[in-house]
């Protein structure tokens, strides 16, 4: 499988995401039902193969550990991601990461600021468990990508 | 004998007052501290906060003597043979990183061997590999049953080869199981081996008695005994403490001084250079005085009872692998959710405020033996209850729920 091929099976998932899980989480009336969505999100996200996820592409949250991989359309200056994590919860959380930065521009991903995002989705309180769990470095490695003008 | 009284017990942890909604099974990272050992601290920094060994005035030898007299109180502990053969450091780590560096400038050379074991934590790992690749020391390792126990017929086999250190944890701080320390040392020792044991875990299961043990060096951190964090002890033998180099120089630890040499202080001083954690000793000192108030009999079987009612509530819950033994485990439970990664199964507990350890916990070489990710660590106290030990039981049942949904 190449990058383009993942890319091409992830994007409708993050689509899904965007325009439906987003609310339903957002909606969610207890802490179990955020969870399961976010189980549930975490399915849709295509995995990235064994053979694909090589040591350089390795995001290292506290407890488990995450792939990131990423392409730049430089005629369009639109960025796009892939990603896998060994946590369902984690893999969850950076599903809906992914589906809001998937596809913006340079400006856009170097603007982007993911506390206030999630603090939108009431998804606040995920974030501070954020630092053992991986998401904040994915999130950093992600801006990393953007390059410096 | 009478029963213990756990929530006479529990009252005395301010902790518990200040957060009543939260299950604290996270143990053997660190425990709560008693009253007395608030108030050891609280009561030097007020009264008689001072440095050391060195003031001219009367408040340095007020502080001095309640230094010296925590020292007294370790040894007694430990029943050290001398009250020089208690080293403070900032913990069970430092120590391990003195005896390594210490031992590798004297005693050890280029082909020698030292045998550790499979399960051992980080900490007694990697501070022996880092000089043992400098000085071309080789390292051997125990391997451990399909039980998950120490190979003792592997360990005879490796003590064959004649290794000139074994160094091994009293008890496992993944799985909790009780290794065999008497008996590994008098095999150690028949050997020729230095004996060190980390009692990291095992100093709050057991008072080890040093003389009759007879280990070389033994080391532990204070704040798994109820103590304040930031201070340890390295115990070992008068003879071997003097032959350790200082890993650390500079302060009280030194004798004379010149350009062309230094020599170096007595014991205990020479392996304790600039200013010590004081309060962190007098801390120290008060949890044992305070431990030593209660029947260590009744914990023990206190934490046996906790034990068995939360195994015999993991085994109804279904997709739940246990791979800590309830036989010789000393309150540690280590344990997987099915197929599924041990941090999905902590950030569902920590969401029910039950407060454990997810991860590898400092323990990769037996992780990667074990072939597994992680694990969910729950680690008892004598302050926990059974009623912890139940919502903590309902929560795994809901988060086995959530991810098998």
């Amino acid at each position: 499988m190449t990058l383009e091929q993942l890319l091409a099976e992830t994007q409708p998932a993050l689509l899904q995401i965007k325009q439906q899980d987003l609310a339903d989480i957002s909606a969610a009336k207890d802490w179990q039902s955020k969870y399961r969505v976010l189980m549930q999100l975490a399915k849709k996200l295509p995995p990235v193969p064994e053979k694909m996820k090589q040591a350089h592409l390795l995001v290292k949250g506290c407890e488990s550990r995450a792939w990131l991989m990423h392409y730049h359309d430089k005629a369009q200056d639109k960025h796009f991601f892939v990603l896998d994590s060994e946590a369902r919860i984690v893999k969850g959380l950076m599903a809906i990461m992914l589906c809001l930065v998937n596809g913006m521009t340079s400006t856009e991903l170097a603007k982007f600021d993911l506390c206030h995002k999630f603090d939108q989705l009431n998804l606040k309180p995920y974030l501070s468990q954020s630092r053992g769990n991986g998401l904040t470095a994915m999130a950093e490695r992600i801006k990393a990508c953007c390059p410096v003008k | 004998m009478p029963v213990f009284d756990v929530q006479q017990f529990r009252q005395q942890f301010a902790f518990f007052q200040q957060q009543p909604d939260w299950v604290y099974l996270d143990n053997a990272a660190t425990m709560h501290k008693p009253q007395a050992v608030i108030d050891a601290v609280t009561q030097f920094y007020q009264q008689h906060n001072s440095n050391v060994h060195r003031g001219a005035h009367q408040l340095s030898q007020q502080a001095t003597a309640l230094f010296e007299h925590a020292r007294t109180t370790v040894a007694h502990y430990l029943n050290a043979a001398h009250s020089e053969e208690i080293i403070f450091t900032s913990g069970a780590t430092a120590a391990l990183n003195q005896i390594a560096f210490g031992l590798m400038h004297t005693e050890l050379k280029a082909g020698d061997r030292i045998l550790l074991t499979q399960l051992e934590h980080h900490a007694n790992i990697v501070p022996w590999q880092l000089h043992c690749q400098r000085h071309g020391v080789i390292i051997d390792v125990v391997p451990l049953t399909v039980e998950r126990q120490l190979d003792m017929l592997a360990y005879e086999d490796l003590l064959a080869l004649k290794p000139k250190v074994v160094s091994f944890s009293h008890i496992s701080n993944v799985l909790g199981h009780i290794q065999p320390v008497a008996q590994m040392v008098a095999l150690a020792k028949a050997a020729g081996a230095i004996t060190v044991v980390d009692g990291a875990q095992g100093i709050v299961y057991q008072q080890p008695d040093m003389q009759l043990l007879d280990c070389d060096f033994y080391v532990f951190s204070g704040h798994k005994l109820y103590g304040p964090t930031g201070i340890g002890v390295l115990y070992g033998k008068s003879a071997w403490l003097e032959r350790l180099t200082p890993i650390f120089a500079g302060g009280e630890m030194i004798d004379t001084v010149s350009f062309i040499n230094t020599t170096f202080n007595k014991l205990p001083f020479r392996l304790e250079a600039g200013t010590p954690n004081i309060a962190g000793a007098i801390g120290l000192s008060a949890a044992i005085n305070w431990l030593q108030k209660h029947n260590t009999e009744q914990i023990k079987n206190h934490k046996l009872l906790l034990l068995k009612d939360f195994y015999s509530g993991l085994n109804a819950i279904k997709a739940v692998d246990i791979l800590s033994q309830p036989v010789h485990n000393a309150g540690i439970v280590a344990l997987n959710v099915d197929g599924e990664h041990p941090s999905d199964v902590t950030a569902l507990l920590n969401q029910q405020q039950i407060a454990v350890r997810g991860g590898q916990h400092c323990a990769m070489p037996l992780f990667s033996h074990l072939a597994l990710p992680g694990a969910v660590r729950c680690s008892f106290a004598a302050y926990n209850t059974l009623d912890d030990v139940n919502r903590c039981l309902l929560a795994l049942e809901q988060a086995v729920e959530i991810l098998t949904a």
